[in-house]
């Protein structure tokens, strides 16, 4: 079989899950979804870069996360000038309006977080990476990887609530 | 015994080892506050996978911007549509490969040492022999050995008139535009140095495959072909 179909035969699996990441990491549900399509575009682009043998998931979330931060560092400087409208008026676009207003809710508190809590946060507690493998990806030591876990989760929880 | 924060996380998120596990659970027997700690940590974390949940889908908006665009491609199509019979037979029957293609690489994908295909205010067009192959050369009379190959020609659903061509490893579709030939489409790359013979494989493979995503109808036969190539001509004169 061609290297080409298994790799995206495989990308095509990990989409729901790169949705997700996505989700946690921007501002809005069209921010995710543009990060979503720019990393696909990025990793067909760059599919001879990938070794095959080695995990497609921590590649793509790689990706994913260098492509965040750089769109990032560009429209932090626009939201700085523009207030984004409160969303707590807003109600999402998809799906049922409880889990829409819970998944705005969520994607909110994480937006309180400093961008490298937020990753920490969102590759450990939401996608389930193991601790030595989310360091791998966002390329920091373990020890950094768990004091931003640490300090992310705990400011999560009083932004959240604790009673969850 | 003090429990570092960093270390009743981990536990929470069973990521100690069975020894570090023992110990934190002995000092969580002696102080139920540090039970409580997990127990928060544990629900945040399920919070959060719950709250985010509805975001692991492939909506159905995303799936079409990824195959539609002129970006990236049909993923699923081959698998899904069996391609028309005129595909099919051209292709030569052969198993379709997942095709892929970004539009928007069309610079890194070009072969280094041809100018066929340049950037003209941010669109790619054809330029040099392609144009030219474009402009005049008919799939039924071409010679076998022409250095740039035209395989099929049709009408888009906005009625452009496109054409594929082949020369060497670069593949691709034009369609018309008021001054020229359009990229709408291009194949290769960068594994035609590894692997020319499997690359142009799959490159025809995925341009059959965007030919009967984009075609409105069936591609001409050799009368329609030249019919349309001689109106082309007159529009443009």
């Amino acid at each position: 079989m061609p290297g080409s179909s298994s790799f995206t035969d495989e990308l095509l699996t990990l989409i729901p899950r790169l949705r997700r990441f996505a989700h946690a990491l921007a501002r809005d549900g069209a921010d995710a979804d543009d990060l979503l399509q720019a990393s696909v575009e990025r990793a067909l682009v760059r599919q001879d870069q990938w070794q095959p043998g080695t995990r497609l998931d921590s590649w793509m979330y790689r990706i994913m996360r260098n492509l965040w931060i750089d769109t990032a560092r560009a429209t932090r400087r626009r939201s700085e000038t523009f207030v984004p409208p409160d969303a707590g008026e807003e109600v999402g676009a998809m799906g049922e309006q409880e889990a829409s207003v819970e998944l705005h809710h969520v994607m909110r508190a994480m937006q309180t977080l400093p961008a490298e809590q937020r990753e920490a946060v969102a590759l450990v507690v939401v996608e389930g990476f193991a601790y030595k493998e989310a360091a791998e990806i966002l390329d920091v030591p373990i020890g950094t990887l768990t004091s931003r876990l640490v300090r992310g989760r705990e400011a999560l929880m009083t932004r959240l609530g604790e009673a969850a | 015994m003090t429990i570092e924060p960093e270390t009743l996380m981990a536990y929470a998120d069973g990521a100690l080892d069975p020894i570090a596990a023992k110990r934190v659970e002995r000092a969580i027997a002696e102080d139920p506050r540090l039970g409580e700690d997990v127990a928060r940590h544990r629900a945040l974390a399920a919070r959060l996978r719950g709250g985010l949940a509805p975001a692991a889908t492939v909506p159905d908006a995303i799936a079409r911007r990824l195959a539609d665009a002129g970006k990236v491609t049909p993923l699923r199509r081959p698998e899904r549509a069996p391609m028309r019979r005129w595909a099919r037979n051209w292709a030569g029957g052969g198993a379709v490969a997942a095709s892929l293609l970004v539009g928007a690489m069309v610079g890194q994908m070009l072969p280094r040492d041809t100018g066929a295909i340049a950037l003209d205010d941010g669109r790619a067009v054809v330029r040099g022999d392609i144009a030219r192959a474009l402009d005049t050369q008919l799939a039924s009379t071409q010679p076998a050995d022409a250095p740039v190959r035209v395989g099929l020609t049709f009408r888009d659903a906005g009625g452009a008139l496109c054409r594929t061509f082949e020369r060497q490893a670069v593949a691709g579709i034009a369609c018309a535009a008021r001054d020229g030939w359009g990229v709408a489409r291009l194949y290769g790359g960068a594994a035609q140095e590894r692997s020319e013979f499997r690359q142009a494989a799959s490159a025809q493979a995925a341009m059959m495959a965007d030919v009967d995503a984009m075609a409105k109808g069936d591609p001409m036969d050799a009368a329609a072909e030249r019919k349309a190539l001689a109106e082309l001509r007159s529009d443009r004169d």
